[in-house]
């Protein structure tokens, strides 16, 4: 079963925390290698694009502040993608600035994560980040975490806040959306 | 591109191009994905999703991080990564339930009526404290004390909200009854999450 494998990717980090905690440093740059990319990718398709390094930066430090609590039946993977998705939430809300910017905001969103499509040259790839752009907030979470990162269903539904059969719907109409956005381009 | 009526291999995909599964269930995806065309092209757009995806995304600088972080906590072989969250009301509750069982021993002598501190405040198990003297082989004119007529602290105090043993403590405080020893002047630890701590 894959549990096995995760289970032995959380055991590493328990170690290296603990490492950590007794004084080695050395653990802690282990710890930010294996994790600050994939939290960098989904701070940018969450619509993150400035400082979407800042963010990967405060979620580890908050984190690492606050490590007594972490509570090791959760794995230090989705906690950081709670603490990250927390913080995208918040500067988000800090630039809101009235009740109708949520759509404006959404559709910044879409462009933000859109507007290094002059690095993607290859025209079916600036596609698929289009037909990915176009997801609803919750769908593109879901559906990041599910195909970015390979997440199984229970910790996503830890990092998004819902459950796992809810997930899974939402990953499968992603997918599906994601289809026909591409086969109607 | 149509979807695969098979959704237990399709809900297997992602994590599939992870490599995250086990030796079986890969050896099943892999022979499902061989024969199954629509599970193929899926397979295709989720590694296509991946590159595209990636290609827009930030270099992180892991120096820059780690710098940022607070410094490691001296070692104290402290068990941190199995607090729970609550550990600190936990702690809350067993000093207050430490401070009540104290306050309880050392009142023998004092008999008490059964007064309302709440829904929880009875509890009777095997390791029962009885804050009477033993009512075995007494002749004394108080009947002796029933489960029903004292207050019985056993193992269950830790089942109490933090307002019930609040309460619990504002009734001694205001019992006029209680003996003058001083019961700070014991100094129990108590075994906790993080090893020893005294009241
Ligand atoms: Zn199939």
């Amino acid at each position: 079963m894959s549990d096995t494998i995760r289970e032995a990717d959380a055991r590493v980090d328990l170690a290296l925390i603990a490492r950590w905690q007794r004084g080695d440093e050395r653990a802690a740059t282990e710890l930010v290698e294996r994790h600050a990319p994939a939290l960098a990718r989904f701070a940018v398709t969450q619509g993150v694009r400035d400082g979407a390094d800042e963010l990967v930066q405060d979620t580890f430090v908050r984190a690492f502040s606050s490590l007594h609590s972490f509570r090791a039946d959760s794995s230090l993977r989705t906690w950081l993608f709670t603490i990250l998705k927390r913080l995208v939430l918040d500067r988000q809300r800090a630039e809101r600035r009235g009740p109708q910017q949520v759509e404006l905001e959404e559709r910044h969103a879409v462009q933000e994560f859109n507007a290094l499509d002059g690095l993607v040259a290859d025209e079916a790839m600036l596609r698929v980040r289009n037909a990915v752009a176009h997801l609803s907030p919750l769908q593109r979470e879901v559906f990041t975490l599910r195909v970015m990162e390979g997440l199984p269903y229970t910790e996503i539904a830890q990092v998004v806040g819902s459950t796992e059969g809810a997930c899974r719907v939402h990953y499968h109409n992603a997918m599906r959306a994601i289809k026909e956005y591409l086969s109607d381009d | 591109m149509t979807d695969c009526p098979n959704g237990e291999m399709r809900d297997l995909l992602p994590e599939y191009a992870h490599g995250v599964l086990g030796a079986e269930d890969t050896a099943r995806v892999a022979a499902h994905v061989a024969a199954c065309d629509d599970c193929r092209a899926e397979l295709a757009l989720i590694g296509r999703v991946r590159e595209s995806v990636t290609l827009g995304v930030p270099r992180t600088n892991v120096a820059a991080i780690v710098g940022a972080l607070p410094a490691p906590r001296a070692a104290s072989g402290k068990p941190a990564l199995y607090a729970s969250p609550r550990r600190d009301v936990a702690w809350k509750t067993w000093q207050y339930a430490a401070a009540a069982g104290l306050v309880l021993a050392v009142g023998s002598g004092v008999v008490w009526q059964r007064t309302s501190v709440g829904t929880g405040a009875r509890f009777a198990d095997s390791s029962q404290v009885r804050t009477s003297p033993a009512p075995a082989e007494t002749t004394h004119a108080t009947a002796p004390l029933t489960p029903e007529d004292g207050i019985t602290f056993g193992g269950g105090l830790s089942d109490l909200s933090l307002n019930d043993l609040q309460a619990l403590l504002g009734q001694m405080d205001s019992l006029k009854t209680l003996p003058s020893t001083d019961p700070q002047s014991v100094t129990p630890v108590i075994a906790s999450n993080e090893g020893g701590k005294t009241l």
